[in-house]
């Protein structure tokens, strides 16, 4: 076990370099010149503007060339300045980080919740309806596509019944709370900001609920099995026959017991909610990665779209070597490497 | 044996027609169907003008019209012409490529290994929809660069499988002694390794292709896949995010998308129940 | 125990719903900021180097230009020059500036800011840099007296000096930050950065936070030395489409929806809410690039012609702003000078089948068309461009749509050009030359070079490069008429031929005052108060 942890570690920075190189390869492999991102419209005929451009941002180089410039400049925490934005990317990655984070850690609130609930309502009474239907339910999660069911909430509770507000991360008259952790649901608390709190926290329902539905079959369906599993123990049946109740030997004994995997699989839904938080933003205009990511790759916005790719790789090998190792940890009958694959 | 038992045996359903996979087979032929006759029956042109522009779904038009006055209906039914063989050609192409160079990982072994393997490990450190973008952005949008882009997304898992696969029935017996008698390799691999190691390989292409057909849909949602005016479902729901009042612009693709998903998801899970007695 | 799940999940929604209908209870606030929801879309906040309807909004409103355009929308009033003279021969135009002006820092607005303006507009080689194009030399005989000289006539610099790009900047604040306004500008300025976080006018506001992709914040400037605007704080929130911007209007999210399209406004039913539709000077045209490689069929005159006649013009209106919309004879825009009287575009199929069986073409060819995937005015390129392919297939041309990126599409109209596009223009400034140079078949235009591909095939109209000299030499009546003849000389190319000017839908609660549209600078901040 420890030889499988230090092998990944070990293998850890070789597997970033590779994300570097093939982000910033794809990048420079695009059909279209990136100084047209760059220069304005009237100046495209002008080729003293178009020269100076090009020595400004460096592209007069060769590309092994600028790919050792990138690699040193990423040393420092330099990835490069936004086309479009025209700021460091690096900053705009910081400033909307918290936001995905706030996001996605919402979504596995709700998608945890939710998936537990319906794994033991699906682990008692197995095979019977309630089974039925809470997987069911779980699957058409995982089926339903977000930038869809995102416009489908947002019509019925934002616009027809008016219960919750639209897209945005907090009331549009608000300003955003001084900078504590970039959540900005602890950030009102801490400014002690009640009102603040409260749009912040209406603003999240909608778009949390839609990421976390994706991932409450992947949940129910852990709990379930691991449930299940423990409920065919004899010590179970030994507790029931002492006369335990139902619900005591359900959530004491079974529920503690089908924990573990069930915090093992959130790593491997991290997956989903990456994918399902791309789109879910660009719904909910999230001003997070996600949509910058959107932004960039319609505006071919290369340095934010390289730097969104690193970070986006990088934060899917660190979850993944966790998860592994966790889940190796918890469940040895698992084979090392195996993984979830969307 | 009674007679009886003997007869009922012969017209009960057998072992694998589970529920989902009923009902998933179902749903998923269903679209096939669709998909095969639709230019024979279906109402209108997708692509030209049916009627006033965003009528409300009605007897004319079961769904609705979209902004160009197309029918939503007649759109949403044609949609599965491009969903289900693109994601079709990319699982294939996936499988494939996947496959061979998973086989050649897991048989030649040594260096050859390692650089294939290592090429999986860097291209599963992305998330998927990540990469396809990136692949997207940088190959123009269109369909075909889509699927691109998905097979370099999809590839991986299956050398992965594959790899692992090999890896175990080249320990078994008759392989092992297949190797002793001194058969050429390539026989060995074709004639005594790879007939075993396909089963798991497609359960996983029917699970993944739900998957395929959402990843789809979603770059075509954020304008990096199908191009107007193709009745693809993530490019039609896109249009009717635009139109967001008009909620039924987007219902029939979204509700195209949901029920061709589910029905691959009840495949895979009905298929996974019969081979992981855990999950039953 | 069997729970009763359909009694337990309806004891959670409701839960959820009294949870939720706590959560948006409003507060109520009256020094509350003005909130405007729009796409923000900017490329810079550099005054020389921003080009955006953003940019327009926001550099006018916290720096001031010598002059500025009057509520006729068309009359040139003083802003920061009190008053200014032109030469007979329209060379040398010479300002007085206020003396009582100051920038936002309380320093004085002096005759060296403006040169140092002008030159680093001049210099730095941005896209608005045309503006200065022309412009031999700034003399500055005293603190507040300003000489510009041109190389040669140009009635339409005191119409340019009304663009928001040529507000006057402080000098002293921007150079300090890295700001330069000599030769070498376009490398040796780096102050784009430090733009985007601050402001260095004279306008009635000042920027007060940027975040890209979230939201644009001003407040009042406290030294403004006119008649302090009436709203402290105003956002201008990014709200991408056009329905989430109705939205926000009617849950009182936002006081003013800036990009709210007709179809959508017309879902709009609410007593608190003025919707008012005005006509706009934007609009949308196509293109024709007879030096474009990619055409199967040479795309010469009559062939041009047939296609424009084969343009449901009327259709286009209704089909893309639910007939919101003008028609636009030529590519100047409706209300420009020498646009009164100019014939409109028709949509006639059998002249256009004429023309093409007159080249052999009944049987009809195929075009390429790239488009930019984008949404403008109220108008989606590719949707416009699929209402064009209906159209054209009544005389058997197909075309095949191919949408890109903005930035792909600007690559390929340069090279290798692309034989039938759409696009989009908004004034920068009220005059008509703009047009011309821009659109023209004059040497060098942006329009000449793309069209002929990059000089391949000869499109240049001599009558129009005469007729441009004579109308920047006069005035008035005489100018006009230039104009008028310019602009029917365009429409006889047939490269560039508008289809819809859409409306402008202004929509706002109605407890906001002085909305209004306006041609160099979209919407006037400082004019809007709450009732």
């Amino acid at each position: 076990m420890l030889a499988y942890i230090a092998r990944r570690l070990i293998a850890m920075p070789l597997l970033l370099l590779g994300v570097i190189t093939v982000a910033f390869l794809l990048s420079h492999f695009t059909s279209a010149d990136p100084l047209t991102s760059i220069i304005g419209e009237r100046q495209m005929n002008n080729p003293a503007v178009v020269e100076a451009a090009r020595a400004r941002w460096g592209l007069d180089r060769s590309l092994p060339e600028q790919y050792l410039v990138y690699l040193k400049n990423l040393l420092t925490g330099d990835f490069g300045t936004s086309f479009r934005t025209r700021q460091p990317v690096a900053q705009d990655l910081l400033v909307r980080l918290p936001a995905t984070l706030e996001l996605v850690i919402a979504a596995m609130i709700v998608g945890t919740v939710f998936g537990v609930a319906l794994g033991v309502i699906a682990a008692r009474f197995q095979n019977r309806t309630p089974d039925n239907l809470a997987r069911l339910f779980a699957l058409f999660g995982s089926s339903v596509p977000v930038f869809w069911s995102g416009l489908v909430v947002l019509f019925i509770f934002s616009v027809q019944l008016g219960w919750l507000p639209g897209p945005g991360r907090i009331g549009s008259r608000m300003s955003a709370p001084e900078l504590v952790t970039g959540f900005y649901t602890i950030d009102t608390l801490v400014a002690g900001d009640w009102a603040g709190f409260r749009s912040a926290l209406a603003q999240l329902v909608l778009p949390a609920s839609v990421l976390g539905w994706t991932v409450t079959g992947i949940v129910s369906r852990m709990v379930r099995a691991s449930m299940l599993d423990v409920l065919g123990q004899e010590y179970i049946l030994a507790a029931r026959a002492k006369g335990a109740g139902q619900l005591r030997i359900l959530f004491h004994h079974a529920l503690r017991n089908a924990m573990l995997p069930t915090l093992t699989i959130l790593g491997f839904s991290f997956a989903y909610l990456i994918t399902g938080a791309i789109l879910t933003e660009t719904i909910f205009s999230w001003p997070g990665i996600g949509s910058y990511a959107v932004s960039a790759a319609r505006g071919l916005d290369h340095p934010a779209i390289i730097g969104v790719t690193i970070v986006g790789g990088a934060a899917f090998l660190i979850t993944n070597l966790l998860t592994d190792i966790a889940y190796a940890l918890v469940d040895p009958r698992v084979k090392i490497g195996a993984r979830a694959t969307a | 044996m009674s007679d009886v038992a003997h007869r009922s045996r012969q017209f009960a359903l057998p072992h694998w027609a589970t529920l989902p996979v009923i009902l998933g087979g179902f749903i998923v032929g269903a679209w096939i169907v669709i998909g095969f006759t639709v230019p024979f029956w279906a109402p209108y042109d997708p692509t030209m003008l049916a009627g006033m522009r965003f009528l409300p779904p009605g007897a004319e038009h079961w769904l609705g019209t979209d902004a160009l006055g197309r029918d939503v209906f007649t759109r949403t039914l044609y949609g599965v012409r491009h969903s289900l063989p693109i994601a079709a050609a990319v699982i294939v192409c996936a499988v494939v490529i996947g496959c061979t160079l998973g086989a050649i990982a897991g048989f030649v072994g040594g260096l050859v290994d390692e650089a294939i393997m290592r090429l999986v490990d860097v291209t599963l450190s992305f998330p998927p929809i990540l990469l396809a973008m990136a692949v997207t952005a940088a190959l123009g949008p269109g369909l075909g660069n889509a699927a691109i882009a998905m097979v370099i997304v999809w590839w991986p898992i299956y050398a992965r499988l594959m790899r692992a696969q090999v890896l175990a029935v080249r320990e078994r017996e008759h392989v092992e002694a297949a190797i002793a008698s001194g058969a050429r390799p390539s026989r060995v691999l074709f004639k005594h390794i790879l007939p075993l190691c396909w089963s798991p390989i497609i359960v996983n292409a029917t699970m993944d292709f739900g998957q395929v057909i959402l990843l789809a849909a979603s770059l075509s949602f954020i304008g990096l896949g199908a191009v107007p005016p193709t009745p693809e479902w993530g490019q039609m729901i896109s249009d009717g995010a635009l139109h967001f009042y008009r909620w039924w612009i987007a219902a029939g693709p979204g509700l195209a998308i949901l029920t061709i998903v589910l029905g691959f998801n009840f495949l895979g899970d009905g298929l996974r129940d019969l081979l992981d007695p855990r999950s039953k | 125990m069997k729970p009763h799940l359909p009694g337990l999940l309806g004891g959670v929604s409701a839960a959820a719903l009294a949870f939720s209908a706590a959560l948006v209870a409003p507060a109520a606030a009256q020094d509350q900021p003005l909130v405007i929801a729009r796409n923000l879309e900017i490329n810079s906040l550099d005054p020389h180097r921003a080009f955006c309807d953003t940019c327009q909004i926001y550099l006018s409103s916290t720096y001031q230009g010598l002059v500025k355009l009057g509520p006729d929308e068309k009359s040139v009033v003083p802003s920061l020059a009190t008053e200014w003279t032109a030469n007979d021969d329209q060379t040398q135009f010479t300002f007085t500036l206020a003396a009582d002006a100051v920038f936002s820092d309380g320093s004085p607005v002096e005759a060296k800011d403006v040169k140092w303006t002008f030159e680093r507009l001049k210099n730095i080689q941005g896209d608005p840099s045309f503006m200065m194009a022309g412009i031999s030399s700034i003399e500055t005989p005293d603190e507040k007296t300003v000489v510009v000289n041109m190389e040669n006539p140009n009635s339409e610099f005191m119409g340019i000096l009304a663009a928001p790009y040529v507000g006057i900047i402080n000098s002293d604040v921007a150079a300090e930050n890295g700001a330069s306004a000599g030769a070498d500008a376009a490398t040796a300025d780096q102050a784009e950065t430090w733009f985007l976080a601050n402001s260095a006018g004279s306008g009635p506001y000042v920027l007060d936070t940027y975040r890209p992709d979230d939201e644009l914040r001003f407040v009042r400037n406290e030294n403004y030395w006119q008649d302090a605007a009436p709203i402290g704080e105003i956002v201008i929130d990014q709200v991408a489409d056009a329905v989430s911007q109705a939205q926000m209007l009617q849950s009182g999210q936002a006081d003013i929806a800036m990009q709210v399209d007709p179809d959508t406004a017309s879902t709009i039913n609410s007593p608190d809410i003025t919707i008012e539709t005005v006509p706009s000077y934007n609009f949308i045209y196509v293109m024709f690039s007879p030096g474009a490689e990619g055409n199967q069929v040479p795309l010469d005159l009559e062939v041009r012609q047939a296609l424009a006649y084969a343009i449901d013009y009327q259709g286009i209106i209704d089909f893309t702003v639910g007939g919101e919309g003008e028609m636009q004879a030529s590519p100047i825009p409706n209300g420009f000078p020498g646009t009164e009287g100019l014939p409109m575009p028709e949509e006639n199929l059998d002249k256009a089948r004429e023309l093409l069986a007159a080249k052999g073409l009944e049987d009809g060819f195929a075009i390429d068309v790239t488009v930019a995937s984008m949404n403008v005015y109220g108008v989606d390129l590719a949707l416009l461009m699929q209402k064009i392919q209906q159209d054209f297939a009544r005389i058997n041309v197909t075309i095949n749509i191919q949408p890109v990126a903005s930035a792909v599409w600007r690559e390929q109209i340069a090279n290798p050009g692309i034989p039938f596009s759409a696009r989009f223009y908004a004034p920068d400034y009220y005059g008509s030359a703009q047009y011309v140079q821009f659109f023209g078949m004059i040497p060098d235009s942006w329009w000449e070079r793309n069209a002929s591909g990059q000089g391949k095939v000869d499109l240049v109209n001599q009558k129009e490069v005469d007729l441009l000299q004579q109308a920047l030499a006069s005035s008035g009546e005489d100018m006009e008429k230039a104009y008028h003849e310019i602009a029917l000389e365009m429409i006889n190319d047939r490269i560039i031929v508008p289809v819809v000017s859409p409306n402008l839908v202004l929509a706002y609660r109605s407890e906001i005052d002085g909305v209004r549209y306006s041609a160099c600078c979209n919407l006037p901040l400082a004019e809007i108060s709450r009732k």
